[in-house]
């Protein structure tokens, strides 16, 4: 019995926890296979629709909680391997290129590097907060996400005071960073902590105020009707009404995800790793990713609220017609007869040797299965991107993630430039900056745009 | 009655734990062995040690600095020296004096020409052997070039320290080019072992002259760009200036030379003020600040590189030809008597004081290095100012802590 007790004797308590779930994943999958080969499922399906029909909100409220908490875990890594990349970059180094084609799976591996690693307690740290730190630090970054819209439809929640919750709920990711500070017996913990504390908290301040012109001109607080707002072409946009608002809304968020120049909470060449100092394994992959989900909902706030969430930047029917080009997007391939089959049988395989041949005979140092393969890539490449070009055409969400997902990333990228380029301030300097000057200039934001609604706004005055 | 015997596998989970409880017990303090060290061991209320060192992620070297701060602020501290200490004075004693210039290599790592320099002038002073005037030229070129190479890593640990993460990877590109160059000539890319008693070790060799040439053709122009970087970065200059001031009279109660000192306005270069090597044929300017504080440090050490680089091309202008080494027996016996030689490294007057009792081993070969001396204004400077500023003033006075443990 020993093969057996041993290693499960070794496997740390999450560990612990992951190998039944895992095992309970692939025994789903199967019984779902199962299911639906004998066409078991949808009687059983139809019994639970009208269990789900009957509480629509709360099955949608579940669904949507559990596929934007697994939607962080991959956006994590696509930003984790954007900073790699785009630091190395900066640096003028290459950068990971060893993990799958140009090292695109490194931050992957990372991460399940970490899920491997030992998960290690230290001596004399208060093991309850010690353990729930990065959990809590996780949900806070986590459960912000509810209420961003991401296209035209597709969102967790619909609230009327979504940003209320957004700012009430990512303040309690310092919570947890405190707690990993207070508890992990470190005095380099402790700092970090408090530094986080102290930093994070000033920040909330011209952070909400920057928000609050924003909301005074959209008269609302759901980020669906702000988006809604700045429907139209881009000069729609908030950015070109609070450009002031923008400036100091991003550089509070910079200091609210804790990133340079404010990474004082985690200064590697001051106090070592901060909070995160005694953490390992997962739990440290915790902050980590809680880091990066938080750059990308603070950058997906700033593009929501200032530069016109999922509307797309200029309308493309005006610019068709002026070319005189009609694109029918009705596909009918019932049309096409016999053509049809033609098409799916042959037109693959001839579009692969397409791609195929002019590599086999350009490179000649590659083999005609390697050059195959490269080009049975190519061609999916090819038709992926007709059929997104197609879905961006048909679907109005398609084209809405496009757009909220370039402008977030293009954010996302700024910010990671950033920590490229710039040293990191004091905590005197942070302070003061945050207190001096981003305030004043918050609240000089406010009463300009004040004054200027009352002002535009006043149905007496002669443009209106 | 058969005594117990548990037998524990290596896989019982609770075999190294302790118990919890003990590790909240102080270690019994030692009774403090000076006055100092009683007043910096008493805390008050609000304050609270911590280590910085001797493995703290941005220590320069195995330095440990014993922080009492109160919240963010340094209220005292205490510099514990000595976890690099190997006896290199001793060890040189024990080998002859070919043996001393390899034993001297790793005092100052980062830029090892100099300190290798220190048994070799030494004994050549000691035996009044002159050099040939085309191993001195190399030397110096040696030299220059290994002072940019560590001035060029100067700048990019200050903006390490300060968080900046770019700067020293541009900084590794001028010294790796450097420090490939000298491996072409010496064969060692970081402890050269390469002067020797009498001249130096192998002439100019093509793959030197070719990688010199290569580099040499943009390396101003490349070293002005990247520090474009920097040198206009609010951020930079806004942590940088005014931290760390070291005034004339601390400058020269400390002991101080080189940057740190010429950054106070102190015009003193050993190669100016005691000429040694060929130093008195070549035009070069000492550069000097007048604000003492981290960013004239900084801006000091570019000035440095540019004049360094004007040398070299001086140098190359004018290497005469001949032999690079003199005639010296294999077995040396160095005469009986004493001997002072001063240079200077980047990091400030390296000089040895010599002694020979006519054997071929050095009698007694004291090295005076700058990084011990510059590491004592650390520790007047950093009092008062926040434990982010710590890390930034030691790299601004930039200590090797080879040669402060010796």
């Amino acid at each position: 019995m020993s093969i057996i007790t041993r290693p499960w004797g070794r496997l740390t308590l999450a560990g612990k926890i992951m190998l039944p779930l895992v095992a309970l994943l692939v025994l789903l999958t199967v019984l779902l296979l199962v299911g639906f080969a004998s066409g078991a499922l949808p009687f059983l399906l139809g019994l639970g629709g009208q269990l789900v029909g009957d509480n629509i909100d709360i099955a949608r409220f579940a669904a949507a909680a559990t596929a934007l908490l697994l939607f962080t875990v991959p956006t994590a890594f696509v930003i984790i391997l954007m900073e790699m990349k785009l630091i190395a970059f900066v640096n003028l180094r290459v950068g990971p290129n060893r993990q799958g084609p140009w090292g695109i799976l490194s931050s992957t591996l990372h991460g399940f590097k970490v899920l491997a690693k030992e998960d290690f307690t230290p001596t004399g740290v208060d093991v309850p907060v010690f353990t729930l730190a990065p959990v809590v630090t996780y949900l806070g970054a986590v459960m912000t996400i509810m209420v961003i819209p991401f296209a035209p439809g597709l969102f967790g929640l619909d609230m009327n005071i979504a940003l209320l919750y957004f700012f009430a709920v990512a303040g309690l990711g310092v919570i947890g960073l405190m707690m990993a500070g207070w508890s992990s017996f470190n005095k380099y913990s402790l700092l970090g902590g408090l530094r986080a504390a102290a930093g994070i908290i000033s920040y909330e301040i011209p952070l909400i105020l920057a928000v609050v012109g924003v909301v005074m001109l959209a008269g609302t607080m759901s980020l669906n009707q702000i988006v809604a707002n700045q429907a139209g072409t881009f000069a729609d946009w908030y950015v070109f009404q609070q450009p002031l608002g923008l400036i100091i809304f991003f550089i509070a968020a910079a200091a609210e995800t804790g990133r340079t120049p404010f990474d004082l909470n985690e200064a590697d060449s001051e106090i070592v790793a901060g909070f995160a100092t005694e953490y390992s394994g997962m739990r440290f992959g915790f902050f980590f990713f809680a880091e990066y989900v938080n750059l990308f909902i603070m950058s997906a706030l700033t593009t929501t609220l200032f530069l016109g969430g999922w509307n797309a930047p200029l309308d493309a029917q005006p610019v068709l017609d002026f070319f005189n080009v009609t694109l029918n997007t009705a596909l009918d391939p019932g049309a096409l007869g016999m053509g049809l089959l033609f098409l799916v049988a042959l037109g693959p395989p001839l579009l692969i040797l397409l791609f195929t041949l002019p590599i086999w005979m350009l490179k000649s140092d590659w083999s005609f299965l390697k050059s195959l393969v490269v080009g049975f890539l190519l061609f999916n490449l090819v038709v992926m991107l007709f059929v997104g070009i197609w879905a961006y055409m048909t679907f109005p969400f398609v084209a809405g993630l496009f757009w909220f997902m370039a402008k977030t990333f293009t954010l996302v990228a700024l910010f990671v430039i950033m920590r490229g380029t710039l040293p990191r301030v004091r905590m005197d300097q942070l302070m003061g900056f945050a207190w001096k000057w981003l305030i004043s200039a918050a609240l000089l934001n406010l009463l300009i745009t004040a004054a200027a609604i009352v002002v535009l706004r006043d149905p007496s005055m002669p443009w209106n | 009655m058969t005594t117990e015997q548990t037998v524990r596998s290596l896989d019982d989970p609770d075999l190294f734990v302790e118990t919890p409880g003990t590790i909240y017990d102080a270690i019994p303090p030692l009774p403090p062995r000076t006055e100092r060290e009683a007043e910096f061991y008493t805390m008050r209320d609000g304050e609270m040690l911590i280590n910085l060192g001797p493995q703290h992620p941005s220590t320069h070297g195995v330095l440990r600095v014993v922080l009492k701060i109160d919240g963010e602020r340094v209220v005292d501290l205490d510099p514990v020296l000595g976890y690099l200490h190997r006896g290199v004075e001793k060890i040189c004693e024990n080998g002859d004096w070919h043996h001393a210039i390899s034993n001297c290599d790793p005092l100052e790592y980062i830029a090892a020409m100099f300190s290798e320099a220190m048994p070799v002038m030494v004994a050549e002073k000691l035996l009044d052997l002159g050099v040939p005037r085309r191993a001195e030229y190399i030397r110096v070129l040696a030299w220059e070039l290994n002072r940019i190479s560590s001035h060029a890593l100067f700048v990019g640990w200050l903006a390490l320290d300060l968080g900046g993460l770019t700067p020293i990877l541009y900084g590794f590109i001028e010294r790796d080019e450097i420090v490939e160059m000298l491996a072409a000539l010496t064969g060692q890319r970081l402890l050269f072992n390469y002067l020797r008693i009498g001249g130096v070790n192998g002439d100019l060799n093509h793959d030197f002259l070719s990688r010199l040439g290569d580099w040499m053709g943009n390396a101003l122009k490349r070293i002005e760009d990247q520090q474009k970087l920097l040198n206009s970065n609010e951020i930079f200059v806004a942590r940088t200036r005014g931290l760390g001031v070291i005034d004339r009279d601390l400058a020269r109660r400390t002991l101080l030379s080189g940057p740190v000192l010429r950054a106070t306005g102190i015009p003193y270069d050993v190669r100016r003020a005691h000429p040694y090597s060929v130093y008195p044929e070549l035009e070069f300017t000492i550069p000097t600040r007048e604000e003492g504080d981290s960013y004239a440090r900084y801006l000091l050490h570019l000035d440095e590189i540019k004049q360094s680089i004007h040398i070299i091309d001086q140098v190359l202008h004018r290497m005469p030809d001949g032999p690079v080494m003199a005639k010296v027996p294999r077995l040396m016996r160095v005469p009986p008597g004493r001997a002072y030689v001063s240079i200077e490294s980047p990091r400030g007057q390296y000089s040895a004081y010599g002694m020979s009792d006519g054997s071929d081993q050095p009698f007694r070969l004291r090295i005076h290095d700058p990084s011990f001396f510059n590491l004592q204004a650390v520790g007047l400077l950093m009092p008062g100012n926040l434990v982010a500023d710590t890390m930034a003033i030691m790299a601004s006075v930039d200590p090797i802590m080879g040669g402060v443990d010796k």
